[in-house]
């Protein structure tokens, strides 16, 4: 019994790394701006739709002159896409950074009516261009199909979702612990007006965090797309394990949100082993008993959250 | 730190009709009448009314509580598929499954509003997400009820019975004219709660939560109270809609739907004002059916107007109204304009 869990364990744990990815950059913003982005979950969607268009013709954009691109095999089209996805994202994000700042120092609630209003401008925006239908993002043949050990069937792209994940994950780290930039961030989430008058740029500081978190909801995006497939409502369903994860974990703490991001990603995806219709609706249920019960995370700790 | 407050003058707080609810009263009887002169059609009278409802329901939360709920579109799906099973199972009477309506949806949400009562901010926001996804959910898996994604066809527009005659509401005229009075009796005891006793303390909790409690009002059930009423109403609503689709259909339960009335109702400038909720279903109709006739992508831009109003102007149309407009109108000094959130930037 245990045994046939294995690859649903495997799963669940390429899910938890991805969805501890998305809530890293979600926790960022949180972090600097003290503001909720619920927009995070839209930009990880966008994402996914910038690396279809980049990785097959008919993904939405009619660029007919650049059918000798498409003509590269498919290894190239996608490491093409890893990259232009998030720098497009990077660019849409900072974008909403510049309007957020009219509502810094104002009620929380209009940051919140603000990325909300974004979210649902995103999703239409989507719409308008690759329209409604569900989409797969095609994937190098390399990382795709499965095999068998023992006498279980693992999806190979789960485990290499999870280790590209896993790897991003240990990139970011070493990015926040041991350059610079790094410092400068978590001082900025600790404490701005600090950091602006030790004569670092604030608000350059914003909009950079701003567009970083948003690459790293592209990048998640990217390599959840063939797991989820890809659909314009997609990013409300993004948005929400980002969240749990970040309540659990602890707004600032960095192995919090990646040791209740796979906490997540394992209930989900055990629960799509017995029930795969209802694997979303745990992610849900899964908030309310968190908030319910845990709004202070496994830690315990009050966060800006509750401002 | 605070959202801009409500302000009327004492006559008006006062009184059980006041001009604006007569200027409600006029426009929306002729309406009918010269609805297709200026080219649209009578249909969307009726649409307009139904939102109306549902509008001035949700803005006892968000106007008035200062709570966002990002779900409410579930509980008006709730209250159409209400209406929708009363009549096919149990009695096709027009009070009976309005009756239902309200009530079923009002049990939904006081069990929500248990969960819900004792957040705000962003857990209160997300927590009403997630239940909005969870009640969306069940409807499209539940079949055997809702009918998925068929939605509930053939719902009938059942003639209303006074005892003495019954009078058919076939027609969309006869239709817009009952949902033409449900909302004006609506309108006048929504006026009078939310200058009672209570509405104050809404609005005071919408203000700063905490000192209320201070003082010693129990806040969670004022939330959960003023929760349970907003799902009522727009159960209402989405009985009424039912009645006016002649079927109840999923997508009114999606995000989408719930987005669109936080949308229209701070468009319209539910902040600070009892009537921005009407101004905002009026705008988004006239955008609707103006824009829609240009572009496929009219919601990309009234999202995008909203994304605008949220940075210049949150308190929306009323606002302005308030603003620019009224006080040219009344002379000088005659009222004071609203507090502007800009004067409480920290």
């Amino acid at each position: 019994m245990l045994y046939d869990l294995i690859p649903h364990i495997i799963n669940g744990l390429a899910l938890g790394l991805l969805f501890a990815l998305l809530a890293l950059g979600f926790m960022l913003i949180i972090g600097v701006m003290e503001v909720i982005n619920l927009a995070h979950g839209s930009l990880f969607a966008l994402g996914a739709y910038v690396a279809l268009a980049v990785m097959v013709p008919d993904g939405g954009l009619p660029y007919a002159f650049m059918e000798p691109y498409y003509a590269l095999p498919d290894v190239p089209r996608y490491v093409i896409a890893l990259i232009v996805g998030p720098l497009v994202v990077a660019v849409v994000g900072a974008g909403l950074e510049l309007c957020l700042r009219r509502t810094y120092g104002q009620d929380p609630l209009y940051g919140l009516l603000l990325t909300f209003g974004a979210a649902l401008v995103l999703e239409e925006g989507i719409r308008e261009i690759w329209g409604s239908s569900e989409y797969y993002l095609p994937i190098p043949r390399g990382i795709s199909g499965g095999f068998i050990a023992g006498d279980l069937i693992y999806s190979t792209y789960r485990i290499y979702a999870a280790i590209f994940a896993a790897a991003m994950i240990g990139l970011l780290w070493l990015f926040l612990n041991r350059t610079p930039y790094g410092a400068i961030i978590k001082a900025g989430a600790h404490d701005g007006e600090m950091v602006r008058a030790l004569g670092h740029n604030l608000s350059r500081l914003r909009l950079f965090v701003f567009a970083f978190g948003a690459a790293l909801a592209a990048i998640a995006g990217i390599i959840m797309a063939p797991i989820w497939g890809i659909r314009p409502v997609v990013g409300v369903d993004a948005v929400v394990p980002a969240f749990v994860v970040i309540v659990l974990g602890g707004v600032g703490s960095f192995w919090g949100a990646v040791s209740a991001g796979l906490l997540v990603g394992l209930v989900v995806g055990l629960t799509a082993a017995f029930a795969t219709d209802w694997s979303l609706l745990s992610m849900y249920l899964l908030l309310l008993a968190v908030v319910t019960f845990r709004s202070r995370g496994l830690a315990g700790k009050a966060s800006v959250l509750e401002s | 730190m605070t959202l801009p407050a409500m302000q009327y003058d004492r006559r008006e707080t006062t009184a059980w009709i006041t001009r604006p609810i007569l200027v409600m009263a006029v426009v929306f009887a002729t309406l009918p009448l010269w609805i297709e002169t200026v080219g649209l059609y009578q249909y969307l009278g009726v649409e307009v009314l139904i939102w109306i409802v549902f509008a001035l329901g949700f803005n006892l939360l968000l106007g008035y509580t200062g709570l966002p709920s990002f779900g409410h579109g579930a509980f008006f799906g709730i209250g159409a598929y209400a209406f929708g099973l009363a009549q096919f199972e149990v009695w096709a009477n027009l009070w009976f499954c309005l009756a239902a309506a309200i009530v079923v949806t009002g049990a939904f949400g006081a069990v929500t509003a248990l969960f819900l009562a004792h957040r705000r901010g962003i857990y209160f926001a997300l927590m009403s997400i997630a239940f909005g996804q969870i009640f969306y959910f069940i409807a499209s898996k539940w079949t055997d009820v809702t009918k998925g994604e068929d939605g509930l066809l053939n719902i009938a527009r059942l003639p209303a019975d006074f005892g003495v005659a019954e009078v058919s509401i076939q027609s969309n005229t006869a239709l817009y004219y009952f949902c033409y009075a449900v909302m004006m009796v609506l309108i006048v005891l929504l006026w009078r709660l939310t200058n009672s006793p209570f509405g104050r303390t809404l609005r005071a909790i919408k203000q700063n939560e905490t000192r209320v409690a201070f003082i010693g009002y129990p806040v969670r059930l004022y939330k959960w109270a003023a929760f349970t009423l907003s799902c009522g109403i727009a159960g209402l609503a989405g009985g009424l809609f039912a009645m006016a689709q002649e079927g109840a259909y999923i997508n009114i339960m999606s995000l989408q739907w719930s987005g669109t009335i936080v949308l229209i109702v701070l468009i319209g400038g539910g902040f600070v004002s009892f009537w921005g909720p009407v101004l905002g279903v009026i705008l988004y109709f006239v955008a609707r059916d103006i824009l829609g006739a240009y572009t496929e992508a009219w919601l990309l831009w009234f999202g995008l107007m909203f994304v605008v109003l949220v940075m210049f102007k949150p308190d929306g149309i009323a606002g302005m109204w308030r603003g620019w407009v009224a006080p040219r109108l009344r002379g000088r000094g005659a009222t004071t304009p609203a507090p502007r959130p800009a004067e409480s930037r920290s």
